[in-house]
């Protein structure tokens, strides 16, 4: 057991700085998930951890020990990846072995382990089979077993679902979780997919082009995304962006789309003006969830749309609506009904919205319940 | 889509046909061996598809030490000790050098343009190189020794080694070797106990391949070696006497027990063969 600590980490190839400036804090125990799209440096950095690679700058803390110059062999942390990697001309029960015979452990004691983690993971009746003749969820257990079998002092996943079928990466989401339960160990968990890292991680880190976006609680990571990317990773279908004018009338500050204008008072909205931002124009960000249609005009405030595309997915229904020049994205329930071109009309959540700055892609504002906007159709 | 009978017919006959093609050299070789001298001379002007009498006299002519008279008498033995000698060597200094040079090209990018500087040299005809390199060896006292002749044997195949074994290791996933490191070996540790059994099929192939060509090696022992060190397919050059020229009976003796090593290592090899000669074409 041991927390893992980066600093200041950078990494070059050739010309493409694959992880730039991290630095991190993974607590003793945590279920740490790595968020980002492919090319972001985020196997990079797992590397690093482990040692297959050396970070050209920062250091690499585990535990209370800096480990930059120790061979990965020596650093006591595990590793599964995303091609399993398993022996292909060893049974099961000596892939499982391998770690413990590097150790120079006694026959009797490698037995008596491996048959016990084997056991855990219902594969002990594979042991004389090799990786070849296994199913995808079994080589999974099995490289699992390899990780797990030896006690180190963190494991860390590199996309280990990724090459599994849907059902079968729903079942070992699952086992995954219950395993770190179980274990209370340190687990860094690279993954793309950001249903997984939302549905597992203690904490999320969102990569982008090696660099570091977000660190967070998934709930958090969600809420209150700090830039546009973050707001674009998480969530399925992602957040909506709508390009608006930022101005001052009659004393609020005026948000302004073609199809609508949202009021505020909040001074935080007021000091954007005043430092310039959104001088050019600001994004407005909300997610497909916080919109609800309409297909009658309701009592409050609402806002006159059209429909797109209503696409049915079974559990949901995703509704495409024009507004504007702009087409969103609105979550409806399974039951919506609607044709493309019909009149609706749209609420919204006013108390999640966010402002972002559109030529940063920062988030500049987070509406809460205090600050919420006033929306004028 | 099943096939009309006059076209399976045909395609048995051409494939007889081809077969019976390629084999009939090495047929020619067995069956000449087996011939007495009147069969196997070409001054009776008539040609025997089979012996008639078969007969051991063209392996006693080279074998036996018993016929004194014999210029070839019992001159064979030294020759097929010296192939043996210098060809297994020189394929073990190419394979020790080249699976240890192949597995850092394919893993650690090493020696920049080396790997192909390599393959260059193979682009030489040896003709171009094999005077300046006796001259060299003549210098070096090494003209006419095994070691002399294995150094030589081992350079000029390794090329050929390092290539194919480069290969082989390419096609085993550097994930494999990674995980061993992170299991707890050093990185020469995964390279043995990971890496090598999976690359055994290769080494073997690599192995019979760079053998053969040592083996049927015919213009360097010739310029490099004088007596004591001749090889078997020099000696075969040598097989002649004033009086009916070219020795064709005894040479196809010696010609067929210098068939034999390849076959047998290959057999010896032939599950680890198949494999290395199909190794690529796996999807993994």
């Amino acid at each position: 057991m041991a927390s893992i600590r980066l600093e200041n980490i950078t990494k070059k190839f050739k010309n493409t700085t694959a992880v730039n400036n991290i630095s991190l804090m993974i607590a003793d125990g945590e279920f740490f998930c790595i968020l980002g799209p492919p090319g972001a440096g985020k196997t990079t950095l797992l590397r690093i951890i482990v040692g297959l690679e050396k970070p050209d700058e920062g250091s690499v803390i585990i535990g209370d020990d800096a480990v930059n110059e120790i061979h990965p062999s020596k650093r006591d942390i595990s590793m599964i990846f995303q091609n399993l990697a398993l022996y292909p001309d060893k049974t099961v029960f000596e892939n499982i072995a391998f770690p413990l015979r590097q150790q120079k452990i006694e026959d009797e004691e490698i037995e008596k382990r491996v048959v016990e983690v084997a056991k855990h993971l219902k594969i002990d009746w594979l042991f004389e089979k090799i990786p070849s003749q296994l199913s995808g969820g079994e080589r999974q257990r099995v490289a699992i077993g390899r990780a797990i079998v030896r006690q180190p002092k963190a494991y860390l996943m590199d996309e280990p679902l990724s090459n599994l079928d849907a059902l079968l990466r729903l079942e070992m989401r699952v086992a995954l979780k219950e395993l770190q339960t179980n274990l209370k160990e340190t687990f860094v968990y690279v993954t793309h997919d950001q249903v997984e890292a939302l549905s597992m991680g203690d904490r999320i880190a969102v990569l982008n082009q090696g660099k570091l976006q977000q660190v967070d609680d998934p709930a958090i990571i969600y809420r209150m995304p700090n830039n546009m990317f973050v707001a674009t990773i998480l969530g399925n279908p992602p957040m909506n962006f709508l390009k608006c004018l930022l101005r001052r009338k009659n004393g609020t500050l005026q948000i302004e789309h073609a199809a609508f204008t949202l009021n505020s008072e909040d001074k935080k909205v007021f000091s954007l003006l005043k430092a310039g931002v959104g001088a050019t124009g600001i994004v407005l960000g909300f997610r497909p969830e916080d919109i609800k249609i309409h297909l009658s005009k309701p009592g409050t405030v609402s806002i006159p749309a059209e429909i797109y595309v209503t696409e049915p997915l079974g559990s949901e229904t995703i509704v495409d609506i024009k507004l504007g020049d702009n087409v969103i994205k609105v979550l409806a329930p399974p039951d919506f009904v609607g044709e493309p071109g019909q009149s609706v009309w749209i609420t919204a959540n006013t108390h999640k919205l966010h402002l972002f700055d559109e030529s940063s892609h920062e988030c500049v504002f987070h509406a809460t319940e205090k600050s919420a906007f006033t929306i004028e159709a | 889509m099943e096939q009309k009978l006059y076209v399976k017919v045909l395609k048995f006959f051409l494939i007889v046909f081809v077969t019976m093609l390629f084999f009939f050299p090495i047929y020619w070789i067995f069956s000449m061996a087996f011939k007495p001298f009147p069969e196997w001379t070409a001054a009776g002007g008539k040609i025997y598809w089979f012996p008639n009498n078969p007969t051991f006299n063209n392996f006693r002519a080279i074998f036996s030490r018993k016929l004194e008279m014999s210029p070839i008498a019992g001159t064979a033995i030294r020759p097929i000790l010296n192939s043996l000698t210098v060809s297994i060597i020189g394929t073990a200094i190419a394979m020790v050098v080249g699976i240890f040079a192949a597995y850092g090209i394919s893993r650690y990018k090493a020696g920049g343009n080396l790997p192909f500087m390599l393959l260059q040299l193979r682009m030489f005809p040896p003709i171009a190189i094999i005077i300046p390199i006796m001259i060299m060896w003549a210098f070096l006292r090494m003209i006419d020794t095994w070691y002399g002749l294995a150094i030589i044997y081992g350079v000029v195949t390794l090329p050929f080694s390092v290539w194919l074994m480069k290969t082989f290791f390419d096609d085993i996933p550097k994930e494999l070797d990674e995980a061993a490191i992170v299991d707890g070996c050093s990185n020469i540790g995964a390279f043995f106990k990971v890496v090598m059994p999976l690359a055994k099929g290769g080494i073997a192939s690599s192995a019979l391949f760079v053998f053969i060509l040592n083996w049927s090696d015919f213009l360097i022992a010739l310029i490099l070696t004088d007596r004591r060190w001749t090889t078997i397919p020099v000696h075969i050059s040598k097989l002649q006497s004033a009086m009916v020229g070219a020795l064709y009976g005894p040479k196809a003796a010696l010609g067929m027990i210098a068939a034999v090593p390849p076959i047998v290592f290959g057999i010896l090899i032939q599950k680890y063969l198949v494999r290395g000669f199909t190794f690529g074409a796996i999807k993994k």
